[in-house]
């Protein structure tokens, strides 16, 4: 199966970039030809760019909700970003809607996409270093996502 | 680029040709995937969906479904041709590192050039249709036409925005050019010159500034001459100079300017319009750099030697006027900045302008309903504003509330959305 691991993040934004530094730790540590490592700064449409032509995409992201704590990791379906069709930012398309424009038009999708959601504290400083709650949840998810790959092979 | 600018200042060093052309491409394909996904998913979704339709519909998934899912496509592949220029000439497409003191920090090949040709001819064509569909749906609609050139969205301000030697539209390189509501040139400065002519109000409940005309002066969130508030976009860039450098996007300007009645036009929903006679430019200007064989010369660099101390770069970023000015030690170290962006700019104009829709949507039989918000939204998203560049704050959303009041001060409805 062709899968796209992508983290997504401000690398130089403290916990924002906590996707950027699971994704370069699974990249050093799969060596599989069907799995391709990459992480970015965008969003909105042009995710679709890179997640076409996949079978399986795998994202991880920085998440901050209402009552969550630092450090802790979520497992999601898009299915979960749609509770709105309102612009989220003026300037592009939020995840749910790029991901259906890309259906809809007939783009090759993954047909599997799974959400890997780190919750963050800070991201609003600029560092390249993650805040320790969120330092110490890199490792827990680079081996929930190693797990998944390993049950699903 | 604003930055590789003011650096090259810092630097005292003037890219070579090739450099200047690599930058001016990079930053044409930036204009067309930027003025693409603004007009197909924030702009469209209100002239195609209308402006009170259901909000589950007025979007891009809306749009593409009106038109044609052909044209979805159409959308998706030109965006990603302009960033793959971009990817292609300077590493990543955001956030990009091929820019650096008196240049790029490599050449492209013939076999890039060529790529980047192809792409820029289907730019050129997708950006014919995107004004021909403009024009089927929202001109030839007497009701947007009146929506547009109305009294709601229209506001009399000064313009600001950068002209090439000739007074054409520039988005890289040239002089600032300001003119007042009536159309006639009151300033024409120099990068370095902008703090003789922009001063920045501050009002105690923003931390954002709000920049105006030094000369004329801060009269408070008043319209016309004796206010200093300017406007900077693409129909403020397309306001302050003579026409565009290139043949069918000077078509179009001409249109644009004939439909709203003579320049300056200061309707603010034909930012819109102006977005797109400046993606057809940028498209036909890409095409004219990428079949410039200079744009191969290796010589993209020139190396600095001078000690770096201050200096100044602008650009016109898709949004409008962008200012970097940077101090640093004698080792390039910076140790003072100053930004003023687009958004920064607009900031006083689009408090008037959603001020303005509130109080010209708000009538005292009419029922409020969940287009009102939407329409008060469209007088600032036709300002294609980055709050989060301006501010420093992602919030992530977009709050909005607006609060009723009767004759005797006393709220009778309130509406809101994202509010925390």
């Amino acid at each position: 199966m062709k899968t796209l691991i992508l983290g997504l993040g401000n690398p130089i934004l403290s916990d924002d970039g906590v996707g950027n530094r699971i994704a370069q730790e699974l990249g050093n540590r799969i060596s599989s030809q069907d799995i391709t490592v990459e992480e970015t700064s965008m969003s909105g449409l042009s995710l679709l760019d890179l997640l076409v032509g996949y079978d399986r995409a795998i994202i991880v992201d920085a998440i901050q909700t209402t009552n969550g704590k630092a450090g802790q990791i979520y497992r999601l379906t898009p299915e979960a970003f749609n509770d709105t069709r309102h612009a989220s930012s003026p300037h592009d398309v939020n995840f749910a809607t790029a991901l259906e424009l890309g259906h809809r038009i007939g783009m090759p999708m993954p047909g599997q996409i799974t959400i890997y959601a780190v919750e963050v504290a800070d991201t609003s400083n600029f560092s390249e270093k993650c805040t320790p709650k969120v330092r110490k949840a890199i490792p827990k998810c680079v081996n929930m996502i190693l797990s998944e790959l390993n049950e699903n092979h | 680029m604003a930055s590789c600018k003011a650096t090259d200042a810092v630097f005292h060093v003037d890219p070579p040709p090739a450099g200047k052309k690599l930058r001016e491409a990079f930053y044409c394909a930036h204009y067309i995937h930027s003025h693409i996904a603004h007009f197909y998913a924030l702009a469209a979704p209100d002239f195609v969906m209308g402006p009170t339709s259901d909000p589950a519909q007025r979007n891009i998934l809306g749009v593409i479904s009106k038109v044609g899912l052909q044209i979805g496509g159409e959308v998706i592949k030109h965006r990603a041709y302009a960033q793959s220029i971009q990817a292609s000439i300077a590493g990543k497409a955001t956030h990009p590192v091929g820019g650096v003191p008196g240049g790029m920090s490599k050449p492209i090949t013939e076999e890039q050039r060529k790529d980047f040709e192809e792409k820029a001819k289907s730019c050129v064509e997708f950006s014919k249709f995107s004004l021909k569909l403009f024009n089927d749906v929202v001109l030839s609609n007497k009701d947007y036409l009146n929506l547009i050139t109305g009294p709601i969205y229209t506001m009399k301000s000064y313009y600001m925005g950068m002209v090439d030697s000739n007074n054409k539209v520039n988005f890289y390189e040239g002089d600032i050019r300001v003119v007042d509501p009536e159309g006639k040139e009151v300033a024409k400065f120099k990068p370095a010159q902008y703090l003789e002519y922009i001063a920045e109000h501050t009002e105690p409940w923003s931390y954002l500034k709000l920049p105006f005309l030094k000369k004329v002066g801060w009269k408070g969130f008043v319209e016309g001459k004796d206010s200093g508030i300017y406007r900077v976009s693409p129909l403020a860039r397309l306001n302050v100079a003579d026409g565009m450098a290139t043949p069918l996007a000077q078509a179009e300007y001409d249109k644009l300017f004939k439909t709203l009645g003579g320049k300056p036009a200061h309707a603010t929903l034909a930012f819109h319009w102006a977005r797109l006679v400046e993606l057809l430019y940028a498209s036909e200007r890409l095409l004219e750099l990428c079949k410039d064989k200079e744009i191969t010369d290796p010589k993209v660099r020139t190396i600095p030697t001078a000690t770096p101390d201050e200096g100044v770069g602008i650009v016109e970023a898709p949004r409008g006027t962008l200012i970097h000015h940077y101090q640093t030690d004698k080792n390039g170290i910076l140790t003072k900045a100053n930004l003023i962006v687009a958004t920064a700019h607009n900031y006083p104009a689009m408090q008037m302008s959603i001020k303005k829709a509130a109080q010209g949507l708000i009538k005292k039989t009419k029922d409020v309903q969940e287009g009102l918000l939407n329409m008060v939204e469209m007088a600032f998203r036709a300002y294609d504003p980055c709050s989060a560049c301006a501010t420093h704050t992602l919030p992530g959303q977009m709050p909005l509330e607006v609060v009723i009041y009767n004759s005797r001060g006393e709220v009778i409805e309130t509406l809101s959305q994202n509010l925390r």
